[in-house]
């Protein structure tokens, strides 16, 4: 087989990696040997939710990545990926066959050896739309898998696919002798550093270092405590009491607070994975004019929702792509910037200079409700009047996936730090064959489907420029502000690190 | 007599059955379910539909209802749809946790309520009176999620004596789990402690100006003797009334403390439950919510024709 592969990481990726690691990290990295022992106290605002770790949802991401291992892993600024379970692996020119070499000394936390089955069954798995995983359709074009010993498996592709390793990404490598039982969340096992020891749903879980974990000498600290505190400001005052290590999630402008203060330490994410736009439904007249939804992004005032909504962490742009990812262009970002006038007549040229429309939010995700006040303001400016609808998550959910969203609504999307094929073929908004907006081309989907089959760099920015051309034109998702995870915690903890799904790693974090 | 409890029986249980329909019925009539929730935001319809599937809630609402209704007589409450973890064990914690916080704080509303109110219609120091004037006032009008911060801003970040939120179990660290408790029953125990403290004071002073109070005194016997012994038990009633009102009062305001100090107790449960369209769960509290209520009102008509026959006899 001809082979164009990736053998491992080069020097440069190396060094890359190094400085991803640093960056990722909390505190500076420690000069002395590094301590061990002590058990690290994390929170959160949301439950974990152990039947939902094959699909990307937040709450998991605490310990889906201490527990488990994935085969690979992406450096944060080139997007290459690393080894982890797979040391190496070779994809085929054609791009339809991918062969991994996988680890020989890795053991589950039950002491059975893994092996390739393991990663048949995963893909398999991952397949089911019973799990959940945003990440289906690319697992799904996985048609065949054979296995070569315990320590190479061989997938073969329908077609080739430039978002493959976005699956080896965020696919947790599980123990497929328990998994009704990780299910169930009673027992979660995994060939990760740590072992799952409790849960007391609504409270707490508690993670034991894995003794046997395959990386020699790690993990460093003896366990991890994830406690859930359902309210945000509880979880700032349990930081600032020092009654835990790391605050996972704070609301930014919580951690602008901590700003100065020498007591703590806080990280924004490199990853830039929540981007919060403004969504329309096309089948709701005069949302269906092209003009219109253009002129609503004109009318917002991102730079306004960054600085009030987000204190002013992340970055206010019309794309969904963050600079890291090959889609991303600066010109294309500032497309849509606040302008009253040009939104004026765009509304004036289609012919619906003052109308009426909803503004629907979903009440459980904390921005929502001051983002749509000033989009309200915005809209009212130009002449449109908005009446903002707030929808409890379930409702505003199943009315997303149904299209059923009555006007315009303000939402949260992710994947778009991944693979930009991943946006577009797995993020709902984004589906060229069924989305949110009911927004259908077929340029659109020519261009998603050219990005998703891409089989070099340059076929892949070219199929990228498409797509991002249709979705600046078409503006049925109008992209605002682009956000990261926050950390924040105190100096003591460090050296933790986290994947492009904010799937936490303290294979290296030390407890001072 | 027991005839009589005997016939109160099939009333309970048709209330019970009734009030089962309807709880089922206005569940799965509410948009969203429990599928929507764990596809995420990002899921598209046939993921939707195949979670949907695996939950059962494809199934007509009648069999769907059979299958509650078989759980709840054979003890089989089954698992969360959302956490996946059994739902006995789920309520089971919580009830144990929500019991363990009002019941300190109903002692600590008790204790505080009488202290203020006493003292309140006993003093003759003005500054003594204002100052339990201000307390009950502030302690009434304050709300929890305000009084809930103050607390851990001043206790738990400035002062650092008490932990800002959190759980242990009073049987395996009594001290650790007091240190817990305190911050949380201390919050939901002072709005009713005003209540009571009010109520008492007027009730109080009322009787402590009764012509026997003055006779007491007037033999000469000793102060704290004459308020004990003769003018608060007269004064009570209003104030047992008041207090049984006050503890439900306390259940419903568990939700909020409880998420202010993360504490794990059944308010958390049941709205997070409720968000996520957690069928089951929210239908067995929902349910063990009515269950107690109508064992509550049948032991109150049991009770009431133990104190008076004729209802026993006109029933």
């Amino acid at each position: 087989m001809a082979s164009v592969a990736h053998h491992g990481p080069t020097r440069a990726e190396m060094l890359a990696m190094l400085g991803g690691a640093a960056l990722a990290g909390l505190g500076a990295p420690a000069s002395a040997a590094p301590k061990r022992g002590g058990v690290v106290q994390i929170a959160q605002v949301p439950d974990v939710i152990p039947s939902g770790l094959f699909g990307q949802n937040f709450p998991n991401g605490a310990i889906g990545g201490l527990i488990y291992n994935t085969l690979t892993a992406y450096d944060h600024r080139t997007l290459a990926p690393r080894p982890q379970l797979a040391k190496s692996w070779d994809v085929s020119r054609d791009g339809t066959t991918v062969t991994m070499q996988l680890r020989s000394d890795v053991k589950f936390h039950s002491g059975r050896p893994f092996t390739s089955d393991d990663v048949v069954f995963c893909i398999k798995n991952m397949q089911d739309p019973a799990r959940g995983s945003q990440l289906r359709s690319t697992a799904s074009v996985v048609t065949d898998l054979s296995t070569a010993g315990p320590g190479e498996v061989k997938l073969r592709l329908a077609h080739p696919v430039s978002n493959l390793f976005d699956l080896f990404e965020l696919m947790f490598i599980v123990d497929r002798e328990s998994l009704p039982d990780m299910l169930a969340g009673k027992s979660l096992i995994g060939t990760g550093a740590f072992t799952w020891k409790q849960w007391n749903p609504g409270d707490s879980v508690t993670l034991a270092r894995n003794p046997a974990y395959w990386k020699p000498n790690r993990p460093y600290l003896d366990g991890v405590e994830l406690r859930i505190i359902p309210q945000t400001q509880a979880l700032l005052a349990a930081l600032q009491a020092q009654q835990i290590q790391l605050a996972l999630g704070l609301a930014p402008k919580d951690v602008v607070s901590l700003h100065g203060n020498k007591a703590f330490e806080t990280v924004v994410g490199d990853t830039h994975d929540a981007a919060f736009y403004v969504g329309s439904n096309v089948n709701v007249k005069p949302l269906d004019r092209r003009e219109v939804r253009q002129a609503v992004s004109f009318a917002i005032d991102r730079e306004r929702i960054l600085k009030d909504v987000f204190g002013g962490l992340g970055a206010a742009q019309s794309v969904p792509w963050p600079q890291s990812s090959p889609a991303y262009d600066a010109g294309d970002a500032r497309r849509y910037h606040f302008d009253p006038d040009r939104a004026k007549q765009l509304l004036k040229a289609s012919g619906n200079e003052k109308f009426e429309t909803s503004l629907a939010i979903n009440s459980g995700l904390a921005p929502a409700s001051a983002i749509a006040q000033i989009v309200e303001f915005n809209l009212q400016q130009v002449g449109i009047t908005t009446t903002t609808v707030s929808f409890d998550a379930a409702q505003f959910i199943k009315r997303l996936a149904g299209g059923d969203l009555p006007g315009l609504w303000v939402n949260v999307h992710g994947f778009g730090q991944m693979h930009p094929a991943t946006l577009v073929v797995s993020a709902f908004p984004f589906n060229a064959a069924k989305n949110a907006s009911n927004f259908r081309d077929p340029r659109y989907s020519a261009a998603v489907n050219e990005a998703w089959t891409a089989t070099n760099d340059r076929a892949e920015r070219a199929a990228c420029r498409k797509v991002t051309g249709v979705l600046l034109e078409e503006q049925f998702v109008a992209d605002c502000v682009l956000t990261s995870g926050t950390y924040a915690g105190v100096p003591a903890f460090r050296d933790f690190s986290y994947n492009m799904y904010d799937y936490l790693n303290f294979d290296d974090a030390t407890l001072g | 007599m027991v005839l009589y409890a005997l016939r109160r029986i099939p009333s309970a249980l048709v209330v019970l059955f009734l009030a089962s329909v309807a709880i089922f019925a206005v569940l799965h009539l509410a948009p969203g379910n429990p599928a929507v929730v764990l596809a995420g935001p990002d899921a598209d319809s046939v993921t939707i539909a195949a979670i949907t599937h695996q939950l059962g809630l494809d199934r007509p609402l009648p069999v769907q209802y059979a299958i509650w209704l078989r759980g709840i007589l054979t003890g089989q409450l089954g698992q969360s749809y959302v956490l996946g973890a059994p739902i006995a064990s789920l309520i089971g914690r919580g009830l144990g946790n929500t019991a363990q916080l009002t019941g300190a704080a109903v002692l600590l509303a008790v204790g505080l309520g009488f202290a203020a109110g006493t003292i309140g219609a006993t003093t003759r120091s003005r500054v003594v009176r204002a100052a339990v004037v201000t307390f009950t006032t502030i302690s009434f009008a304050v709300p929890t999620f305000i009084s809930g911060v103050l607390l851990v801003l001043v206790f738990a970040v400035w002062l650092r004596v008490l932990p800002p939120g959190g759980h242990a179990s009073l049987v395996t660290d009594p001290l650790g789990g007091l240190r817990f408790l305190i911050l949380p029953a201390v919050c939901l125990a002072l709005p009713a402690s005003a209540v009571i403290a009010r109520f008492l004071q007027t009730s109080l002073s009322a009787v402590l100006e009764d012509e026997y109070i003055r006779t007491a005194r007037a033999k000469g016997l000793p102060a704290a003797r004459t308020l004990l012994r003769h003018a608060l038990p007269n004064a009570l009633p209003p104030v047992v009334t008041v207090l049984g009102i006050q503890i439900g009062q306390l259940l419903g305001g568990a939700v909020i403390v409880e998420a202010i100090f993360a504490w794990p107790g059944l308010g958390q449960l049941i709205l997070q439950s409720f968000v996520s369209r957690d069928y089951l769960v929210v239908q067995d509290l929902v349910l063990l919510a009515v269950t107690v209520f109508i064992v509550f009102q049948t032991l109150t008509d049991i009770a009431h024709a133990a104190l008076d026959p004729r209802i026993r006899l006109g029933s």
